[in-house]
């Protein structure tokens, strides 16, 4: 009888113990703080304007993951992803930060971007190059009416081995979860401000 | 004329029916390319089995600090593979073409070293497995060995008591 009692213990002892499985993905502003996301607190930047965040993800899955960080440009009219359906953004991806971690390890990247020229026609500011940490990017010629509520998408890809590709969202227990983040920013006056002295 | 017609009829409606699965098909194929939910990120296919190396490593019970140097080979092999992407003039074909066979080198020793620490990890683990049972046993006769002992001290403890016991007179 001890000794079934005592080999239940050893078993108990020898199995890994459950724990909830997720990833973190966050965004943090200039002052690495949850604030100050825009100079001067002023969601209206102009072009050539750096704006600097830091953007971050933690593997709390168990195991090693690889996964990626997608950066988006988009407008009003485009769809943010979609949490129900588990799908991402339709806007074109613009740069990718992909990355293994560890359990419990948390990847941070400082994020300095700005938009180097933006030009208006006909009542809409036109966007066609994103500049992030020095790097410049193409993007569709995306147009927000007067530069109102353009916005950056950031979303969490994990790489599935079943696939061999990144996937939006991670799976767990046969669940799709996902992790995005979006700030809105307006660009109303497409004229970059003149050189200080 | 009648067998003509409906024949005529069945023939018109399989092609409207054809048309429509056509469409549809068109529409999905559609709706997948622009909300497509997978990319590989112009990376080499090498990373895919690096990966499930170092899964298997991980299973088998590999320490979080001995999988660490096989993520930094990783991440190495994810900058380089960056930096090839990033070469596209056609002066600079040599180079990407190197940086690539680099990546692929990195990713094939992670592979290698992967394995190693899977036959490493998984003895190590079914070793203590064994090791924790034979604890275990080894605590349960402990415990049935003071068990006895202490039934037989208190056996003894109580008959020594029986006999100091006194009859007294009322």
């Amino acid at each position: 009888m001890l000794l079934v009692a005592s080999e239940m213990i050893a078993y108990i002892a020898t199995i890994p113990r459950p724990s909830e499985q997720f990833f973190q993905l966050y965004l943090l502003g200039a002052t690495h703080t949850a604030s100050d996301f825009y100079p001067n607190q002023d969601t209206n930047i102009r072009p050539g304007e750096p704006i600097t965040w830091y953007v971050g993800a933690t593997d709390n899955m168990g195991n090693t993951e690889f996964v990626s960080i997608i950066v988006k440009v988009s407008n009003a009219t485009i769809k943010a992803p979609d949490d129900l359906e588990a799908l991402p953004s339709p806007a074109p991806a613009i740069a990718e930060f992909a990355r293994f971690l560890q359990d419990n390890e948390t990847w941070e990247i400082p994020f300095t971007w700005s938009i180097p020229n933006a030009s208006l026609y006909q009542g809409s500011v036109h966007i066609l190059m994103l500049q992030i940490n020095n790097q410049t990017y193409q993007i569709p010629d995306w147009s927000a009416s007067n530069g109102y509520n353009f916005r950056i998408i950031l979303e969490l890809w994990t790489w599935q081995t079943e696939i061999n590709a990144f996937e939006y969202g991670w799976i767990v227990s046969g669940e799709h979860r996902t992790a995005w983040l979006q700030l809105w920013f307006n660009m109303t006056n497409p004229v970059p401000p003149p050189p200080s002295a | 004329m009648d067998i003509f017609r409906q024949f005529h009829y069945s023939v018109e409606s399989r092609m409207m029916c054809l048309g429509k699965i056509s469409i549809i098909c068109a529409l999905a194929a559609l709706t997948l390319m622009v909300t497509s939910s997978t990319q590989t990120g112009g990376l080499q296919p090498g990373f895919g089995p690096a990966m499930v190396a170092v899964r298997q490593a991980e299973e088998a019970g590999a320490t979080k600090s001995e999988l660490t140097d096989l993520v930094t080979l990783l991440n190495e092999a994810v900058q380089l593979n960056n930096e090839a992407l990033k070469l596209n003039a056609p002066n600079q074909a040599e180079k990407r073409v190197a940086l690539l066979a680099q990546v692929d080198q990195i990713l094939l020793t992670v592979e290698s070293q992967a394995a190693d620490l899977t036959v490493m990890s998984s003895h190590r683990t079914y070793v203590g497995k064994v090791l924790d049972y034979v604890w275990g046993a080894i605590a349960a006769v402990l415990l049935t060995v003071t068990y006895a002992f202490v039934a037989s001290i208190r056996e003894k403890y109580q008959i020594k008591r029986t006999f100091q016991m006194k009859v007294s007179l009322r």
